[in-house]
């Protein structure tokens, strides 16, 4: 929509406005669910295993109630709603048995928190420990303990979904596509790796926090820092059986999501215990360490390419295994398995191709949406795998993804056409290469190099992302006009920090062509109050409610001019409007102020006619469909963000010690909104891929247990962890459904962050590495051909739990020769 | 804080030692609390009662004396000892240990003393106050003691401290005054953390000594080396003092090439400065 | 124990449990919500406020310690309604996203520059270093602190291709 107009006549887009909730979180006005008390409130602790599988034998909280201030104590034996998004797989607390370690067994809510606290120390239960299943790789086997032995008679999502009972996958997605032995057969070179990663967890700033009243009458409020009100309210109403009018979800200012907080977590448990105490309110916010293991986290992948390429290094199959460690509970995680399993390759152009994608049950902290929805994981993975490819045909990088990338005429995995409005990768990786000075050291940098002793290395890697949400998507719109001509505007859509507010704002203003200050955009959600959205995730947001945001403009305008006709004795398509009122096109002088026709026109003589002016807009995703279960061919994608980071790092390379010189991320974007949003959100996303890349990672012991579950031993990147040069670009090939021609780019920054260090490490100082995170001592160990440390699962203290490690499965052959 | 204590703050020493005397078994001392009250959260510590020493005015001394000996009382903080010009001018190895330790707002409150107490094998100051040969004053009812630092700790997070006893002081001998010394801590990010090792390299009367963290049971140093001993044989003396473990941080291999590593270029570090 | 404690400029005096954190005591007891809790272990630096005129992570602090003494949170640093030079310089290069460190980064920044008037991007960098942030990556931070002393040469800009 107005995808065409340029920025040099756009007064509203394009512009770095500042946003509007800035000023309440920097003098400490605003509030967070953290921060709200109510009337007669409670705390809430939880109980959690100590164990990652165990039966649970007995469960005694009578010295728990007895405790004077404990207003309510609830284990799983009283609870029988079970949950799940799309395999509903969970009970509320453990039923008969836990799966991993940190699960909630039981939940106290009293006065406050220290006797809530004591309380919980009071439960006593008694397990029969079980041995876990730990890595996805044995949970694959036959013969592996079963996580989910009732599997075959869950509820699940049929049409999109393939559980296979009996065993420890959750989901199979399949995707097939021409034929890869035929493509494999004709191939000169097939190369074949693994790729891995742990989990890792969100952190958000703000944990995991709701305050719920299960008032009289089953009306339920819920304050939650969360995402997605309406998914809160619905799956609520879902797993209690209430209608939707009974459940009411407020969010007001949330301390960061990141993907955690974009489902439901805690706030069926926290009714729960409302209802057993009366209905009075009670709060539950998770400590840190609970935010690692009880709270959800990224699932681990192992991903398993094989790549047919003919002698001119064009792709001509590929196999694509991905074995996604999915914890304890499927929750998103299946869904992350399905979007990547579409999006497995890349944004490359594979004639032949073949996926198979699982999701395993594990007994560990199970996975949820974290950003990239599982393209973080994977482009590990795909971008690793290319720099090794060109590397068998003797090939530079760059100009082997050049040739394969998705151009316009190009065929996506799903056999989805890409046109020149898709989107062009290949402008956003000509972009970082030229901005690091890619294949070539300047005169400084050799100088550095000799002077330090550290070598320079130099690397890309590219990415897409479409977002991962059903074909059926919708969201909408309210704009109100107040009396005095400024407007105010209902989304569903949530700002977790990403700036939606400023961002729509300034499309509202654009549309109606009024001053950005005089555009309001509601920011806490009220699902009583603010129109449905479906979930605030898959950087769909900007699109979909900025395109719901226009149409509400129009409807606005429309209902403004029908009333303004009347006054001014005009036809309409003789009207126009500015920022003071609406004209007549060819009579100027001939206008009425919006604050007049605000909230209704009064004649001279008293007569009123039209009434408050409230434009509301709808949209749905158009023309997407789900993706055939055998073939996974379809239309899924609403829109693709390609992308490419260029990475300039040096490397100690005795040591292995190294540090970034020079990031640069580049994106197209379709229409840049707000730079100073959008570079905001590509350093930040940047910095998490970077902490995904370099230090953050769950560790267990044998037995299951978390070893990392505090900032102590799981780090972040902190500010002395930034690149020492940073650069952001911008490439606009206009989407042409997109508002003003933008499309989302919430979550891409951080994808390929990972794999561009990867093959800037490679390059310097030729290490090989297919495992995250890369800590000094992983540089160091390649470097020295010394074996690697794959440190999810520790031995005491290192090594892996996995029976059938292989860490070497590069298999590079010239085809017909063993 | 969930765990419950009660809190006494004594203006005098007498009070304070008394106090510690009766509740020896389940009193802590509290200085900067950013050991102590991570520990009581973490449910590591369990007192029923801290006794905050930070009343004691004489306790915040820093005191350089004429003859550049250092006094160092239990409540100088890190920022303390960073802030302090004579600090920075006589005995610098300090400082260079001190600025690496956690993050700003901790060194507002961590002390010098307390990082030595709370013996953890990663210990920041450890390592300047083994090479400074530092000493230190213990007192409780029954009196007071002298104990020289590499006597100090006894095993992980152990120390020759009893329960009734403070140490009420740190000495640096102005023998190691103007020492030359230099810190480098190996770390999983470039922001703060635990050190993975920390290698202290110093020129202390003309000797070298070198002392290593989070690589053995407790902080350990060399004994003092000449300066015109081989590399190799100053690596084999850093070798046999260390024992590192593997743990969920680092790999005792890794541990061990890195005390190694830094050991070899600190000291060329400190032999030019 | 009943304490006496000055926070921006205000003498409260309360009866609290020996066992609080000044973090608590401040937000529940004083209501000054503005202070967050991000960890309670004092690595994160949500909690960071100035006690006695240096920044603390107020997690790791008994409220009994700050008897008698002089506390300043985030409430406390726009005057009159008034946003300070910090926080507009704040707000006016974007470092600002979901808000829950801002308020101990704005303490952080200020011991900072109090201590430095001109500190430079490593200087920053090591100041902030205790304050967590994960939505802004710290970039647009810094330059909103190199701007307001006065050392911001070029705005970095968005780029376009």
């Amino acid at each position: 929509m107005y995808e065409t107009l340029d920025r040099s006549v756009l007064k509203s887009v394009g512009k770095s406005e500042i946003r509007p909730d800035a000023r309440v979180k920097l003098t400490g006005e605003a509030t967070y669910v953290s921060d709200m008390v109510l009337p007669g409130m409670l705390y809430a602790q939880v109980k959690k295993s100590p164990h990652a599988r165990a039966k649970i034998l007995s469960i005694d909280t009578s010295k728990a109630e007895a405790l004077p201030g404990v207003r309510a104590v609830l284990t799983g034996s009283e609870l029988d709603y079970r949950l799940g998004l799309y395999i509903v797989d969970k009970y509320i607390l453990a039923k008969g048995e836990v799966r991993h370690y940190g699960e909630a067994v039981a939940a106290v809510a009293a006065e406050s928190l220290q006797i809530a606290r004591k309380a919980v120390d009071l439960i006593e239960v008694e397990y029969e420990v079980l041995p876990p299943v730990l890595s996805h790789m044995d949970a694959r086997k036959e013969g592996a303990p079963l996580v989910h032995p009732d599997l075959g008679s869950y509820q699940y999502v049929k049409e999109v979904f393939t559980p296979i009972p009996n065993t420890n996958i959750a989901n199979w997605t399949k995707l097939r596509k021409g034929d890869v032995e035929q493509g494999f057969a004709e191939s000169e070179y097939i190369v074949e790796r693994e790729y891995d990663n742990p989990s890792v967890q969100h952190v958000p700033m703000e944990t995991h926090v709701a305050i719920v009243s299960w008032g009289s009458g089953d009306k339920v409020t819920i304050y939650t820092s969360a995402q997605s009100p309406f998914t809160v309210r619905n799956l609520f109403c879902n797993t209690f059986s209430l209608p939707l009018s009974n459940v009411r979800v407020v969010i007001p200012h949330v301390g960061g999501g990141f993907g955690g907080k974009a489902g439901i977590h805690i706030e069926p448990l926290t009714a729960c215990l409302s209802k057993k105490a009366g209905g009075r309110p009670v709060k539950f916010q998770a400590s840190r360490e609970e935010e690692f293991s009880l709270l959800p986290c990224r699932s681990a992948l192992t991903y398993h390419i094989k790549t047919g390429v003919s002698k001119e290094g064009k792709i001509l199959a590929q196999k694509m295994e991905m074995y996604w460690d999915a914890g304890a509970y499927a929750d998103y995680a299946v869904n992350v398995t399905r979007a990547s399993g579409y999006s497995a390759s890349g944004p490359y152009e594979i004639p032949n191709a073949w996926v198979d994608a699982y999701t395993l049950y594990t007994n560990k902290p199970y996975g949820t949406a974290y950003r990239g929805f599982g393209h973080v994981e994977f482009h590990w993975g795909i971008e690793r795998h290319m720099d090794l490819v060109a590397k068998t045909l003797g090939m530079d990088p760059v100009a082997f993804r050049k040739l394969n990338a998705l151009r316009e005429g190009s065929l996506t995995l799903t056999g989805e056409k890409i046109t020149k409005h898709t989107g062009d990768v290949v402008a956003c990786l000509d972009a970082v290469a030229a901005s690091i000075g890619y294949g070539k050291l300047s005169k400084e940098e050799r100088q550095r190099q000799k002077d330090t002793g550290w070598k320079i290395g130099k690397g890309v890697a590219i990415l897409q992302k479409a977002p991962a949400m059903p074909s059926n998507t919708a969201t909408a719109c309210v704009v109100k006009m107040n009396s005095d001509g400024s407007v105010c505007v209902n989304v569903g859509l949530t700002d977790i920090g990403q700036g939606s507010s400023a961002a729509l704002a300034q499309i509202v203003a654009e549309r109606l062509g009024f001053s950005y200050d005089k555009v309001f955009v509601k920011i806490d959600k009220d699902t009583d109050s603010d129109p449905y959205d479906w979930q605030t995730v898959a950087s769909k947001g900007l699109l979909m409610s900025g395109n719901a945001c226009i149409l509400a403009c129009e409807d606005l305008l429309r209902k403004a001019y029908l009333v303004s006709s009347h006054v001014l004795k005009a036809c309409v398509d003789d009207l126009a409007h500015d920022g003071e009122g609406v004209y007549v096109k060819h009579d100027c002088e001939n206008r009425i102020a919006w604050s007049r026709i605000a909230i209704g026109y009064a004649y001279p003589d008293g007569q009123a006619i039209g009434g408050p002016l409230i434009g509301v807009g709808s949209y749905i995703a158009q023309g997407l469909s789900n993706l055939d279960k055998e073939t996974g061919q379809g239309k899924p994608a609403l829109d693709w963000t390609f992308g490419a980071h260029g990475i300039i790092c040096e490397v100690n390379p005795k040591t292995g010690e190294y540090l970034i010189r020079k990031i640069a991320s580049a994106f197209d974007v379709g229409k840049v909104i707000n730079p100073q949003l959008l570079r905001g959100q590509i350093v930040g996303g940047m910095l998490q891929g970077l902490g995904t890349a370099m230090c953050e990672g769950y560790i267990f012991d044998m037995d299951g247990h978390l070893l990392n579950p505090s900032f102590t031993d799981n780090k972040i990147p902190t500010s002395k962890d930034i690149p020492f040069e940073i650069e952001t670009i911008a490439v606009e090939n206009s989407q042409i459904d997109g508002p003003y021609g933008a499309r989302g780019v919430a979550e891409h920054p951080m994808i390929s962050v990972a794999p561009a260090l990867g093959n800037a490490l490679s390059q310097a100082v030729g290490v090989d590495l297919v495992h995250m995170p890369i800590r000094s001592e992983d540089v160091w160990r390649a470097m020295g051909d010394k074996t690697p440390i794959d440190n999810w699962i520790t031995k005491s203290p290192i090594g892996s739990c996995r029976s059938d490690l292989v860490h070497t499965r590069e298999v590079a052959s010239k085809h017909g020769i063993d | 804080m969930i765990a419950e204590f009660s809190y006494r703050g004594p203006t005098t020493e007498s009070a304070l030692l008394e106090l510690l005397s009766a509740n020896a078994h389940q009193a802590k001392l509290l200085a900067g609390g950013t050991d102590l009250l991570v520990g009581i959260r973490g449910g590591v510590y369990h007192p029923d009662l801290l006794i905050d020493l930070k009343k004691i005015p004489a306790y915040w001394n820093l005191v350089l004396q004429q003859d550049l000996a250092l006094s160092i009382g239990p409540a100088v903080t890190i920022n303390d000892i960073l802030g302090s010009a004579e600090v920075r001018k006589y005995h610098p190895l300090l400082c260079a240990c001190a600025k690496d330790l956690a993050s700003y707002q901790i060194r507002n409150r961590a002390t010098v003393v307390g990082n030595i107490v709370n013996a953890s094998p990663c210990s920041d100051m450890a390592p300047a106050l083994l090479c400074l040969d530092a000493t230190i004053t213990i007192a409780s009812v029954r009196g007071s003691r002298e104990v020289a630092i590499g006597d100090f700790f006894t095993g992980v997070k152990k120390t020759v401290l009893e329960r009734d006893e403070i140490v009420t002081a740190l000495h640096i001998p102005p023998s190691s005054a103007s020492a030359k010394g230099v810190y480098r801590k190996l770390k999983r990010i470039q922001g703060h953390d635990l050190g993975i090792v920390g290698v202290a390299a110093a020129i202390v009367n003309g000797r070298i000594r070198i002392a290593v963290s989070s690589a053995a049971p407790t902080p350990v140093a060399t004994k003092p080396l000449d300066r015109s001993l081989p590399m190799e044989a100053i690596l084999k003396e850093v070798d046999s003092i260390i024992s590192p473990i593997s743990d969920v941080r680092c790999s005792k291999e890794y541990r061990r090439f890195m005390v190694l590593e830094y050991t070899k270029y600190l000291l060329g570090e400190v032999s030019s400065c | 124990m009943l304490i006496q404690v000055t926070v921006n400029t205000v003498v409260y005096e309360r009866e609290v449990k020996e066992n609080r954190t000044l973090l608590r005591f401040l937000r529940e007891d004083l209501g000054l919500t503005g202070t967050k809790e991000g960890c309670g272990a004092g690595e994160c630096g949500a909690c960071t406020v100035f006690l006695n005129g240096k920044t603390v992570n107020s997690c790791m602090v008994l409220a009994v310690e700050a008897d008698g003494g002089i506390v300043e949170t985030i409430e406390g640093e726009a005057k009159k309604g008034v946003l300070s030079a910090l926080q507009a310089a704040f707000e006016a290069h974007g470092a600002v996203q979901c808000g829950f460190c801002t308020a101990g980064m704005i303490m952080s920044a200020r011991q900072l520059i109090h201590n430095n008037p001109r500190p430079t991007r490593e200087e920053i960098q090591e100041g902030l270093e205790g304050n967590f942030c994960r939505c802004t990556g710290y970039e647009q931070i810094i330059e909103a602190i190199l701007d307001v002393t006065g050392q911001l040469q070029e705005k970095e800009e968005l780029e376009y291709v």
